[in-house]
């Protein structure tokens, strides 16, 4: 029944990411800008715009262009059957060069930011729950309203400028390392474990100090839906039946607890999930006030700078990355509730 | 006597030892972006930072000779004195319209490969290939008059794209280059970087059959050719770093090795320098030069280069195309507030429509900030009090580069409010920047704009008309606001090949009243090109392409 | 153990919470309202005073006075200027009209659509509707931004088009609640009861079970309100949002933003604080009904 239901939904995950790849080929191809308008700056005349189009590819029609893109014509280019994103047109290297180079940066970020927001937010959303009405829960849940509502730009900018140009503990946002520190050669592409691989513990620690700021401020915007969700979910469990029948029949409140724990998990799943996609690209504020050149700032600049192949690029791969976040959440759902599978 | 001969020559050698070791000497410039591409042939050579990686790594034939150096320690380019870089020395026969180059001996590459006529023959006839994304060495050597490099070679005709005899072999140091017209643009364009030289050996080792012009090579790889410095490691959008070539014609540049990193934001770049981590950064808001200005150890070195503002007013879109509506706006620009607010004072008013600094620049418009002068032209262009311009509205949306919002973000802000002033129904239309060039350059139906960017690239008061005045049809290539007079473009026909640079001035002189008679572009300020440095660091020169050489950096211990 | 001891649901709402909650949304209103034009100075117009601080707190008694006796020279800026000259106080009290309309359009775009189709959607269960719940799934996955930035580029920087890029994000919000609280309703006899007096499926479901699915999507909408105002400053904050010098939070952050490190703080904290307080109350607007109407 559970891998009737896995292959199911693997199927139609990759129908979604291929009706989502042709919807958006042809939506960026409706943009008003010209992309060769970038290579003509210098000289516009006809001449130069027809030989701009040529290299672009953009003189041919756009089903054949599609069709090169999708990988159907292996003889001209290489497309999406053989594993290739194309060609960024604004740098020249290959989009699935800078994706792998940018994505794991994001990664890093939104990673360590949900495991530090879970850290806090499951221990404080338990415990307010199993006292509710306490002082403690009042708090707790008016916590959890205000720190889903911030800004976290506008946190990250109050951050910088106390910590930094104020006290002075934090690293100026200028990045991941120092611009004086040589990064470590790039093996996983997350900051933290290549400099560990390079056995190099002050870069290691470097990059540490330059996450300090950027993750605080995704735990602290993270924290608030989580612990809300959490608190919700734990009552809701806490006074289901079984957790009635555990406390008639004497077990100790920490080992019911944690039964209720499990139990309030398993919902939360779906929105850890829709949480995690959307930061994928939401990131991007954050990452651009502390320079962090993650993907959300290269689809920034790729969808201003009309690069077709590189937005193409980004949307596909983010949003597989999402749908893939989505089905895993499922399984685990499943597994832990099989009604689901249903 | 032998124990004093041994002292003494023991002395020697203990003295000789300790001066002998100079420690090498490191720079690192913090930039917007590190070169994304190193081919001027290619996808990025329209981006400043490109050309940075290509004039540090190439050499042209020839230059301008070095100037005044200026109040900020800032060495200028005397641009009536030619001087041969490669090139040792040249002449040039009348009759035949060809010049002979007598080339540098015993320059050699990075790659180890020697400097001869082959590699200048090889450099235009890749240029004349139009093999890559961008054509601009076809383009400047098409500007410059060289035989051959007509439109011809867009067509479907191989042969065309052959280099044949305008660019001639004599011997291993004896170059001919031949023009089809008299051109006086020829010795200024050899100097751009479109027309660096490349290092023939290796970029044909580098070749591949479908490649056979090494465009992916020199767009990922190396850029090989004969300059001061050879390329070390290069990360696009993160770092680039440059070591001496100790082999340099003019002698091994004094910093042994220059980093560059990408800092995107200005303010960061600020915060490095100021920690003294980094000894140069460029691409600082106005506001920024000025904070630095007055802090210890840090010099601000500034230039009246050939960075201008000015306001683009379409003639394609009404009411643009009414002399009184362009008369009325020239005299509603607040230039001394923008030049105070905007500029912080390091900027001048642009008095004419071609940069000052350039041969052949007149001062031929000289508007004044007159509100009541406007509104008066207003009411006589009917428009009294700015009614019945509502209908216009869409026209008034002053556009600009959304990735400058910081320097051109207030200056904007301040031209909205003062033609809100007189009448006029102004809004701000922040653009992308590929969409502004696609709409300015390809579409050319941008309204209203304000723009920062139009350098010149060829130091002439005749090339900037060329490439923004002449009307689109008969040779304007840039000429974005679809300007269009019978009398620019027959003056300009007639002085383009003028071969007695006297009256080729004053007739370049008077199309210039012309331009400004007719209001083609609203002049705003010349503003100063500027860097940030470490006070150690002296010797900066400014070049017409605004990038620096490093190989004229002195670092003082 | 009797009932009592088992631990309630709902923790108790501190009072004091819902009011201030309520006053936010009040203010934010009657802001949306009047505030662009009870300012000192007008939200669009650059006074020659660039980057100006704000007034000391010991200045502040002698500038009220001043103020009251008209013996200034020019209205004092309480939130200084920004470095374009605009006084940062008219445009933080311009800004809600902006991002409260668009908010609301926002919010009554995809809750009309994402209702309409979720009713659909839960009614009448067949592969049209599974077709439309899979869209809704890329639609939902699909980075927000990247959406935004396209919309825009597209069509350039208009409200018109942050509103469209909005309810993109927010109609599969909608459809997913709507849906669910119809199928739960369908469950129920009314429906059968209708069925069995013969009345078109299309009426049954218009007719009876719209109005009583309504609720959860109602109740939503506070809280999508609040983050609309967030997206949209978001948007700004990236290039994609309104077009200066419209008074808007996010696009203020955004400016100030490069003067943060250069130790200005005032045109970019004092927005924040308005957003970070405005979003926050109808959060807690929207728990509230929550709690009310829901049951929680």
């Amino acid at each position: 029944m559970l891998s009737r239901y896995i292959i199911r939904r693997l199927l139609i995950g990759v129908v979604q990411l291929l009706g989502l790849t042709v919807a958006v080929f042809f939506l960026i191809r409706i943009l008003p800008a010209d992309p060769v308008s970038r290579l003509v700056g210098m000289n516009a005349s006809a001449e130069a715009y027809g030989q701009a189009q040529r290299q672009l590819g953009l003189d041919r029609p756009v089903m054949t262009q599609l069709a090169a893109y999708l990988g159907l014509a292996p003889g001209q280019e290489a497309g999406l059957l053989q594993g290739s994103l194309g060609t960024s047109w604004v740098t020249g290297s290959t989009v699935a060069a800078e994706i792998a180079a940018y994505l794991p940066v994001t990664l890093e970020l939104i990673t360590l930011g949900f495991l530090f927001a879970f850290a806090v937010a499951v221990p404080v959303g338990m415990l307010s729950a199993l006292r509710p009405g306490g002082r403690a829960d009042k708090g707790v849940f008016v916590y959890s309203l205000f720190a889903g509502s911030q800004p976290e730009f506008w946190w990250g900018l109050l951050f910088v400028y106390v910590f930094f140009y104020q006290l002075g503990w934090a690293p100026p946002p200028l990045g991941r390392l120092s611009p004086m520190t040589t990064p470590p050669d790039a093996v996983t592409g997350f900051m933290l474990i290549d400099t560990l691989l390079a056995g190099r513990l002050d870069k290691f620690a470097e990059a540490a100090h330059h996450l300090v700021l950027p993750v605080a401020v995704l735990t602290f915007v993270l924290s608030g839906p989580i612990i809300k969700m959490v608190r919700q979910n734990m009552a809701r469990a806490l006074g289901s039946d079984f957790v009635l029948y555990a406390n008639a029949a004497g077990l100790p409140r920490a080992i019911v607890a944690r039964y209720a724990l499990r139990a309030a998990m398993a919902p939360s799943m779906t929105l850890i999930g829709i949480l995690y996609g959307f930061m994928l690209s939401g990131a991007v504020l954050v990452e651009s006030v502390f320079s962090l050149g993650g993907i959300g700032q290269y689809a920034v600049r790729s969808v201003l700078a009309f690069d077709y192949p590189a937005i193409q690029g980004v949307v596909l791969v983010i949003t597989a990355i999402s749908l893939a976040v989505y089905l895993l959440l499922d399984i685990l759902h499943a597994l832990i509730d099989p009604r689901i599978a249903y | 006597m032998g124990n004093r001969l041994t002292s003494m020559s023991i002395g020697a050698f203990l003295a000789a030892a300790v001066a002998a070791p100079v420690l090498a000497q490191e720079i690192l410039i913090l930039a917007e972006d590190v070169p994304a591409g190193l081919n001027y042939d290619g996808p990025t050579a329209a981006i400043p930072a490109s050309q940075q990686g290509m004039v540090t790594l190439m050499e042209p034939l020839v230059g301008y000779a070095a100037g005044a150096v200026n109040d900020t320690g800032v060495t200028l380019s005397d641009f009536a004195t030619f001087e041969g870089r490669l090139a040792e020395s040249w002449s040039f026969d009348e009759a035949t319209l060809t010049w002979t180059f007598t080339l540098r001996q015993g320059v050699v590459g990075c790659d180890g490969a020697t400097f001869n006529a082959d590699d200048v023959v090889y450099t235009f006839a890749r240029a004349k290939s139009v093999s890559g994304a961008a054509p601009i060495g076809w383009f400047l050597s098409n500007v410059g008059s060289i035989a051959g490099f007509g439109v011809e070679v867009f067509g479907d005709d191989p042969a065309a794209k052959e280099l044949g005899d305008a660019v001639v072999r004599i011997d291993d140091y004896t170059v001919q280059i031949r023009q089809s017209e008299p051109n006086q643009l020829f010795l200024p364009v050899l100097t751009i970087f479109g027309l660096l030289i490349f290092d023939k050996e290796t970029m044909e080792a580098n070749a591949t059959a479908e490649d056979p012009w090494s465009h992916d090579y020199v767009n990922n790889t190396n850029a090989p050719g004969f300059g001061a410095y050879c390329l070390d490691t290069w990360t696009k959008t993160e770092e680039i770093s440059y070591v001496a070539n100790p082999d340099y014609f003019a002698g091994a540049p004094d910093i042994d090795r220059v980093t560059v990193r990408r800092v995107p934001q200005s303010s960061n770049r600020v915060v490095v320098l100021q920690t003294g981590q980094a000894q140069l950064v460029t691409g600082l808001t106005p506001r920024e030069f000025d904070a630095l200005r007055s802090q210890d150890g840090v010099s601000v070195g500034g230039v009246v280069g050939n960075e201008n503002l000015f306001l683009h007013m379409n003639f394609a879109t009404p009411p643009f195309d009414n002399p009184l509506i362009r008369q009325a706006i020239a005299h509603a620009i607040p230039f001394d507030q923008i030049i105070a607010n905007g500029y912080f004072g390091q900027a001048t008013q642009w008095m004419g429509l071609v940069p000052s600094s350039y041969p052949g620049f007149r001062a031929s418009a000289q508007f004044s900030y007159d509100p009541e002068m406007a509104r008066s032209l207003l009411a006589e262009a009917g428009y009294p009090g700015g009614a019945g311009l509502e209908a216009f509205a869409d026209a008034f949306r002053l556009s600009y580069v959304a990735e400058k919002e910081s320097t051109l973000g207030p200056i904007a802000n301040i031209i909205n409010t003062a033609l809100l002033d007189v009448g006029i129904p102004a809004s701000l239309d922040p653009l992308p920047q590929t969409q502004f060039g696609d709409r300015q350059l390809v579409k050319r139906d941008l309204p209203f704009a304000v723009n920062d960017q139009e350098k010149p690239i060829g130091v002439d008061a005749g090339y900037a008309v060329q490439l923004f005045f002449v009307s689109p049809e008969n040779g304007g290539i840039n000429n974005m606001v679809n300007y269009r007079s019978a009398a620019v473009d027959a003056a300009w026909a007639a002085a383009r090949v003028m071969a007695d640079p006297v009256a080729r001035t004053e007739a370049v002189g008077a199309i210039q009243d012309m331009l400004a008679a007719d209001v083609a572009w609203l002049p705003i300020v010349e503003y100063k090109t500027q860097w940030a440095y470490s006070s150690a660091i002296t010797g900066l020169r400014w070049y017409p392409d605004n990038s620096i050489r490093y190989a004229d950096l002195t670092m003082a211990e | 153990m009797s009932t009592s001891d088992l631990p309630a649901i709902a923790p108790a709402r501190p009072d004091w919470l819902f009011r201030f909650g309520v006053a936010i949304v009040a203010v934010v209103t009657v802001l949306a309202l009047i505030g662009p034009h009870i300012g000192p100075y007008s939200p669009t117009l650059t006074t020659p005073r660039v980057a100006v601080p704000p007034p000391g707190l010991t200045q502040i008694p002698g500038l009220l006075w001043g103020q009251i006796t008209g013996t200034l020279p020019y209205p004092p800026h309480w939130f200084g200027t920004d470095v374009s000259g605009y006084d940062v106080f008219s445009r933080v009290i311009a800004a809600p009209r902006t991002d409260l309309v668009i908010a609301l359009l926002a919010n009554g775009l995809s809750l009309a659509l994402g209702v309409l189709l979720g009713l659909l959607a839960g009614y009448f269960r067949n592969a049209g509707t599974e077709l439309l719940m899979r869209v809704s799934d890329v639609m939902q996955s699909f980075p927000v931004f990247i959406s935004a930035m396209v919309l825009v580029a597209l069509a350039g920087r208009s409200t018109a088009n942050i509103i469209i890029a909005l309810a993109f994000v927010y109609t599969p919000i909608y459809i997913r609640l709507t849906r669910a609280e119809v199928m739960a309703q369908t469950a129920r006899g009314f429906v059968e009861a209708a069925r069995a007096l013969g009345q078109p499926e299309l009426q049954i479901a218009l007719r009876h079970v719209l109005p009583n699915s309504l609720t959860p999507a109602l109740i939503q909408s506070s809280v999508t309100i609040g983050f609309a105002i967030l997206l949209t400053a978001g948007l700004s904050f990236v290039g994609a949002g309104v077009r200066p010098p419209t008074p808007e939070w996010g696009l203020m952050i955004s400016t100030g933003a490069n003067q943060i490190i250069l130790g200005e703080w005032w045109p970019s904290v004092f927005p924040g604080i308005a957003i970070s307080l405005t979003v926050f109350g109808f959060a807690v607007l929207g728990n509230a009904l929550e709690r009310r109407y829901a049951g929680g």
